[in-house]
């Protein structure tokens, strides 16, 4: 596979670029990085968070294991799993099995769901000699609780990791490491924010597959690829359509397949935000690049980090806040909750999320996929009158 | 002066309308359908429109608002897109303003929307299952036969022993069509027996949205099939649906007629939205 060329700068073969990215199931660009430079490792993650920082300050390229996607029939995986669970444990055990994954040194496994978890014990009964972790995140966000452990959580991270390449990884490396995912994040802020102003230029399924870039490329070329991206879209001359701005909330952990993205959009909603991929903004400002490095990533996690239904919330009243927040700070009409079949966390936090909504007379809608999903007609028709609805009865 | 197009692109035609929404006058200009005929649909509605936009004297720099519905969602000139049952229902209160409920019947499918005054959607059912209840079946079928569009309907009407067909599955109800042939049935009592099962199929959705005592008013290119309203109309006298069905010459158009008034609607809105964020 090509590396990224920067004289490439084309919003086509970009989005070009990053779809190629998006089809390999055999992750050959983290294949070929591995194999550039004797002694380099590859840590696997899954959705939601893992602090990519540590991975990367080991010398190690951190590797966004989302499933197997719409183009990966799914035949040993089911053996797994019982049938009322969502499809990401299967594939991605599909993806193990078949030999995809085969190059990875290491896998974390967040604390998503019980679904993840268990995923993180098949993957030690079927690989004893890899190293893998149960990645556990406090719920509790006091510094001396929730703080203290996570700190804690974080240094046996490292210790795991420093095992795999034999080396330790110093405050000095990981500061770096914090200063270039500062970096990356800010890029990723900055999408958002002119696909926010602009979201005819930046569609959302270019937008889509440029952050899935950021599961499979070390954290410079995707900064990189996000700089070209944004300096090509800018030049882009593209129709704005008479779309309705929608937040697209739920789809944090099995991905959507790419033309349920499309599909939205081509029903005449913009897409003002999501949480597809939070891994990539999940620290929602800098983290501090001097000092204890383990200790500011424990801070920011406590005190500025994204929202999701994993993550607990404290105070009642407080639910749903945040997407409230993101619907006035986007200018969003609405809310599409869009979750996969089964996923515990976001149809259980879909309630409370849509009452909060219901509350502030903000319209919403709702509806379930898988990630291979292939019958987009309904999701069309759902959506398509959601922006009839909101464009001839609504306030705007 | 807002002139407004809408472009109805449905599986088996596409609509084009032009339509000058002035101080809530609505005022239809010009319009224009071509049938597809497995040609390209995307350049046959840009043909559509220009010829529409020519009959109206007018310049596409003209047009306020170029407004989509049915399968036109990716038409790379329109300026929105409405889904079909937004359009069918503002587009049938526009030719019959006494309707409650809109029978939409297409190429594809069909769909009972029950609709306010303002042509607001209140509710909906539409065909789940195959074609057999649709236009494109009829159309088939009329092509086996050897007969053309035109004669369906008056031929459904001399029928004296129709013989019923299968409305679950376009396929069986293709077999049943054969069979009759072969057993000698007459066209007019095969086609009244094809549009005896896709009026009995069309009353349960009417019924689904709970429509009562009220106009119904038939829109898509089946409405002009004199066969099938007729088919209806005894349907909903044998299932005492009490409902007062009507068809219009323009019902074809109704979904590039709603489109184009929604078109206008959102033109003017928009409009009034800029001059409001310039003055703050």
């Amino acid at each position: 596979m090509d590396t990224w060329v920067k004289d490439m700068r084309k919003l086509n073969d970009i989005v070009d670029y990053c779809q190629t990215l998006y089809d390999d199931l055999n992750f050959t660009a983290a294949r070929d990085w591995k194999a550039a430079k004797p002694g380099r490792h590859v840590i696997g993650y899954m959705p939601t968070y893992v602090p990519r920082e540590i991975i990367h300050a080991a010398g190690m390229l951190p590797l966004g294991v989302l499933g197997g996607g719409d183009n990966l029939e799914v035949i040993h995986g089911d053996a797994y799993y019982q049938s009322y669970i969502c499809r990401i444990p299967r594939s991605t055990i599909e993806l193990a099995v078949t030999k995809r994954l085969n190059f990875v040194d290491g896998m974390l496994f967040p604390s998503t769901c019980d679904v993840i978890r268990n995923l993180s014990g098949i993957w030690k009964l079927l690989y004893p000699d890899v190293y893998s972790r149960y990645f556990d995140v406090p719920q509790n966000f006091t510094s001396a609780v929730g703080g203290t452990y996570y700190v804690q959580e974080l240094r046996e991270l490292a210790e795991g990791l420093e095992g795999i390449s034999g080396t330790k990884i110093t405050d000095e490396a990981l500061n770096r490491s914090i200063d270039l995912y500062n970096k990356n994040r800010r890029l990723v802020n900055d999408v958002y924010n002119v696909r926010q102003v602009t979201p005819w230029k930046a569609l959302s399924w270019e937008v889509y597959l440029l952050m899935r870039a950021g599961m499979v490329l070390p954290v410079e070329e995707h900064s990189q690829l996000m700089t070209d991206y944004l300096a090509a879209v800018q030049a882009e001359d593209r129709p704005k359509r008479d779309n309705c701005r929608v937040i697209v909330q739920g789809s944090f952990c099995e991905q959507p397949p790419l033309n349920l993205v499309k599909s939205i959009e081509l029903a005449g909603c913009y897409i003002v935000d999501d949480d597809y991929m939070l891994v990539n903004r999940w620290l929602q400002d800098e983290v501090p690049t001097d000092g204890n490095p383990m200790e500011n990533l424990a801070d920011a996690f406590l005190n500025y980090s994204g929202e999701t239904a994993c993550k607990y919330v404290p105070e009642r009243e407080d639910k749903g806040k945040f997407l409230i927040d993101a619907v006035r700070e986007r200018r969003a009409e609405g809310v599409i909750f869009a979750a996969p079949s089964f996923c515990d966390p976001a149809l259980l936090d879909r309630p409370m999320l849509s009452g909060a909504l219901a509350r502030e007379n903000i319209p919403h809608i709702s509806f379930k996929y898988a990630e291979n999903s292939g019958q987009m007609q309904p999701i069309r028709e759902q959506a398509g009158t959601f922006a009839d609805t909101i464009k001839l009865w609504g306030e705007a | 002066m807002t002139l407004a197009a809408g472009i109805d692109l449905g599986t088996g035609a596409v609509k084009a309308v032009i339509f000058d929404v002035t101080d809530g006058k609505i005022n239809w200009v010009s319009r224009h359908i071509e049938k597809i005929r497995q040609r390209d649909p995307h350049k046959l509605a840009r043909e559509a429109l220009d010829l529409a936009i020519k009959d109206a004297g007018a310049e596409i720099g003209d047009v306020g608002y170029i407004a989509t519905t049915g399968e036109a969602e990716s038409l790379d000139f329109s300026t929105g897109h409405f889904y079909s049952m937004t359009t069918h229902a503002r587009g049938g209160i526009y030719l019959e303003p006494e309707a409650r409920a809109v029978l939409d019947i297409g190429a594809l499918h069909g769909r009972a929307i029950l609709v306010d005054e303002r042509g607001k959607v209140l509710g909906y059912r539409m065909t789940s299952q195959c074609a057999s209840g649709s236009g494109q079946f009829v159309e088939n079928i009329a092509r086996y036969l050897g007969i053309t569009w035109e004669e369906i309907g008056p031929l459904s009407l001399q029928a004296d022993d129709p013989e019923k067909v299968s409305s679950i599955c376009a396929v069986l109800a293709e077999t049943d069509v054969i069979n009759m042939v072969s057993r000698q049935i007459s066209t007019p009592n095969i086609l009244k027996g094809i549009h005896m099962s896709m009026a009995a199929r069309l009353v349960k959705l009417l019924r689904a949205v709970k429509v009562t005592d009220a106009t119904v008013l038939l829109t898509g290119g089946m409405a002009s099939d004199i066969g099938l309203v007729a088919a209806l109309n005894e349907a909903m006298a044998g299932q005492k649906v009490d409902v007062n069905s009507k068809s219009h010459p323009d019902s074809i158009y109704a979904g590039a007629i709603g489109a184009a008034i929604w078109g206008a609607y959102r033109h003017d809105k928009l409009t009034r939205l800029d001059e409001l964020a310039l003055a703050s």
